[in-house]
């Protein structure tokens, strides 16, 4: 990892968004199948080894039971395979549900992708602007909670180690988490109001405050953007021209081989796959420069 | 040149019957580096609060206070005097190490090139760029003092107060951070006012000492001249108690000749004017091995399946009404041992036997019933009432006390700890000296016979300190077993029967402190550093000084 979590925030988050939008609203088979590659692809390049088959695990069930249910509910289409306690299992409703899997385990893998490399710092940057006292509350949360959680762990072991309420049953329990929690009240006044002295001897609450990132925009971010909107215009001009419509039922249809369609899918393509191109990229660059030393 | 000159300055809570503070008067030249100590309670804190006008507390004030020629309140920058408070955890506003850098900056609107630039350059006078990126949560108490310095100093202030900064540090941490301070006194020529009780590290590097006391300044001198004009105001004055060690031998032995301040001064000093030629003091000697109290044999401990061992066949017999001190550094393992003793954590390997009955054996709480209680390291996580009285009423209802005969107690246990006017107060509104009294009386009330301290002169200053120790020894007296953990040298030199030396997880000896001490080389107290080439076994001050005065002077 992890040439794509360092890309500045706003082009990974465009990224996220047009690849999300594309494969939750075009559902056409071919594009499905490329978020789907891509997302595997994005998903192993993040992860350990271990991770990742444990992962396996967890989708193919997943996948299987999505791709089953459908054809035993929705009996629509025209070629049956067989019957199932009188009602027709159509190849139509079976290759939707595939379908319909596809998108299903693309999206969350894109997802898992999306919040591996989209972290509370970078989502505060790029919405800290529009509210400048949100990233400042939200920075304050995140330092309070670990803060209360540790805190609230430490009064209750001394009040154990004092023999009160340190018992196991249900009552000295309920009791004991009670008498903490009205401590930790009056805990967080008080620390609250240390830390709003702290913030007053530094100055806050004056007017024109600025929001410091450790962010750079740099030119290659610009050139990945500039690729991620080129990229995502393509499959968008697709459907708007009717290319990626793609019904299953009452008969599938063909898949289109125009070389307007050929340059939708390659276009798509190129885009579910750039995380993993750029990381690809960035071991064959590194591993050259470690054979000249 | 002078930077802050305070004129005439009266303070008044509201609702208080007396003034906190009573004409005061004093100025700060640009570049110094002042002192100022007191007793708890003696108004340091109202005092440096009312130099930084976004701090100042609510009151009736009168007089002056006068900052680079105009008066305070003319003043609009807030970064101009820098301000760091005593606990280093509720300070932080945010949770990245250097979004928490870059805070006042932003608060100052400043753009973010040269926010990048200014954060930068601190952390790396610091020494921070190694955990620049860090969650401020995951940092040790050290670094968090460190980083709300540094987060001061990014505003490039004049004047730098700061209050007991290092009360809530080890040892270890105090003196490190004290040790920046001075580099930045000394390097950025920077004006610093601080507040300290733990004077041994900070008095040789001050330039002027203010001694505070009941809310007038009682002194404003050299360092040097403190320890005799001190004495001179009154011979026994309990503020020469907190003095450095060199300055109490000097101060004992009344020779006229100027006031060392360093360990090495003082032995300097000694060795002029002393030989060993008097008989070293008889070593004490090892307490009779009574009934056994506590006793670990072999004990193995770690928090995770997959986390190293903290504790590695640890092997401990404490007997009763003996008052036993574990030392070691950070992280050796100290503060487990303790928990692994009051049966808050379990040992995987290995016996703990309390009252000679395995530990396992005590089932609910009646390990804790007129047995065992533990004082943590934070006395205020041992309050959950309202009122002190309340919290302490609390106690004896579990041990199922009659109504009528609570009060009767509550009052003797007060009386015993000198907190009875402390009762009816919020335990969150107490000094942290107050705080560990009353926090003692909570556990004393479940008529322990083994009570387990956890640093218990953590953040206390030196009357505090002298108190706990007579309390000590009064429980010593009434039979109870006392087991401390400490990093303080020279509390377990005067207090302890017995010291034992941690590191790596194992307990590496446990002899009486004179002998104990006698074979460190450096852990051990400033007073005997500065002694042991004479008498190798004079720990304490007072120790040093019988010494001196029995061998004669060298004349």
């Amino acid at each position: 990892m992890k040439a794509f979590a360092n890309v500045h925030p706003a082009v990974s988050m465009t990224y996220f968004l047009s690849v999300l939008l594309v494969s939750m609203f075009l559902s056409h088979p071919v594009l499905q199948a490329e978020a789907l590659l891509g997302g595997i692809l994005f998903c192993a390049t993040l992860q350990k080894r271990g991770a990742a088959l444990r992962d396996i695990g967890f989708y193919l069930p997943l996948f299987l039971m999505v791709a089953v249910t459908n054809p035993l509910f929705s009996h629509n289409g025209v070629t049956p395979l067989f019957f199932l306690n009188g009602n027709p299992v159509t190849l139509e409703a079976f290759l939707y549900g595939i379908s319909l899997a596809v998108m299903v385990i693309g999206v969350l893998l894109w997802c898992k992708a999306y919040s591996e490399i989209m972290t509370s710092d970078k989502f505060l940057y790029l919405f800290g602007k529009a509210i400048p006292k949100l990233s400042l509350v939200l920075s304050m949360a995140l330092r309070f909670i670990p803060a209360y959680l540790r805190q609230s762990r430490r009064v209750s072991r001394a009040q154990k180690a004092m023999g009160l309420y340190a018992g196991k049953n249900i009552t000295d329990r309920v009791k004991n988490r009670m008498r903490v929690f009205a401590a930790m009240v009056s805990w967080s006044l008080e620390n609250a109001m240390e830390t709003s002295a702290s913030m007053k001897a530094r100055g806050y609450g004056k007017k024109g405050r600025t929001n410091f990132s450790l962010f750079r925009f740099r030119s290659a971010d610009g050139v990945l953007l500039g690729v991620c909107v080129l990229l995502l215009a393509v499959p968008l001009v697709g459907a708007v021209a009717g290319i990626t419509e793609f019904t299953y039922y009452p008969r599938v249809d063909n898949i289109e081989t125009t070389p307007a369609a050929l340059a939708v899918y390659t276009a798509f393509g190129l885009l579910s796959l750039l995380p993993f191109i750029l990381e690809v990229k960035e071991a064959l660059v590194w591993n050259y420069y470690r054979s000249k030393i | 040149m002078e930077l802050l000159q305070v004129e005439n300055l009266s303070f008044r809570y509201p609702k208080a019957e007396q003034n906190a503070l009573e004409e005061i008067g004093f100025s700060v030249e640009s570049g110094e580096f002042t002192l100022l100590c007191g007793p708890s309670g003696c108004g340091k804190t109202t005092l440096l609060r009312l130099l930084k006008k976004e701090l100042a507390p609510v009151g009736e004030k009168s007089g002056q206070i006068i900052y680079q020629g105009a008066p305070q309140e003319a003043l609009e920058d807030a970064g101009a005097i820098g301000f760091v408070q005593q606990n280093p955890e509720s300070q932080i506003v945010t949770d990245k190490v250097w979004h928490e850098l870059a805070f006042g900056l932003e608060n100052m609107g400043v753009p973010t090139e040269v926010i990048r630039r200014r954060v930068g350059e601190m952390a790396s006078f610091f020494g921070i760029q190694g955990w620049f990126r860090q969650k401020t949560d995951e940092l040790s108490g050290g670094q968090k003092q460190l980083l709300n310095l540094a987060s001061v100093m990014v505003m490039q202030p004049n004047l730098l107060i700061l209050d007991e900064p290092t009360s809530q540090l080890d040892p270890i941490a105090a003196a490190d951070f004290i040790a920046t301070l001075q580099k930045i006194n000394r390097e950025l020529g920077l004006t610093i006012l601080l507040a300290e009780h733990r004077l041994e590290e900070v008095f040789p590097i001050a330039d002027r000492v203010l001694i505070l006391e009941k809310g007038r300044i009682l002194l404003d001198d050299d360092p040097r001249k403190i320890g005799p004009r001190l004495s001179e105001l009154r011979p026994n004055h309990p503020m020469l108690h907190a003095l450095p060690s060199a300055v109490r031998i000097w101060q004992g032995l009344n020779i006229a000749e100027p006031c060392p301040l360093t360990v090495r001064e003082g032995r300097d000093f000694l060795e002029r004017h002393f030989t060993s030629r008097a008989e070293t003091l008889p070593t004490s000697e090892i307490p009779e091995a009574g009934e056994t109290a506590v006793e670990l044999k072999n004990v193995w401990f770690r928090y995770e399946k997959d986390l190293p061992d903290i504790l590695r066949g640890v092997s401990l017999k404490v007997y009763r009404g003996e008052i036993f001190c574990v030392l070691g550094g950070n992280g050796v393992g100290k503060t487990t041992a303790l928990n692994v003793i009051a049966g808050l954590d379990r040992a995987y390997r290995g016996k703990v036997l309390i009252g000679g009955k395995p530990i396992r054996e005590y089932k609910g709480s009646a390990l804790y019933r007129n047995n065992l209680a533990l004082l943590p390291q934070n006395p205020q996580t041992v309050f959950v009432k309202d009122t002190v009285r309340a919290d302490l009423s609390e106690i004896l209802e579990t041990m199922e006390i009659p109504k009528k005969e609570r009060a009767a107690r509550i009052q003797a246990v007060a009386d015993r700890l000198g907190i009875s006017d402390l009762l009816d107060r919020h335990p969150y509104d107490l000094s942290g000296g107050e705080q560990q009294k009353s926090a003692l009386a909570k556990v004393l009330l479940s008529e322990p016979k083994i009570l387990l301290l956890d640093e218990p002169t953590k953040g206390i200053d030196a009357f505090a300190k002298q108190n706990l120790r007579e309390i000590l020894r009064e429980l010593k007296q009434d039979g109870i077993t006392v087991i401390l953990v400490t990093h303080d040298v020279e509390f377990a030199a005067e207090a302890a029967d017995r010291c034992a030396f941690v590191f790596d997880g194992e307990i590496l000896s446990a002899d009486p402190p004179q002998k104990f001490f006698a074979e460190n080389n450096f852990y051990t107290t400033a007073a005997n550093r500065m002694a042991r080439g004479l008498w190798k076994n004079a720990v304490t001050c007072e120790q040093v000084i019988a010494c001196c005065r029995a061998a004669g002077g060298r004349q």
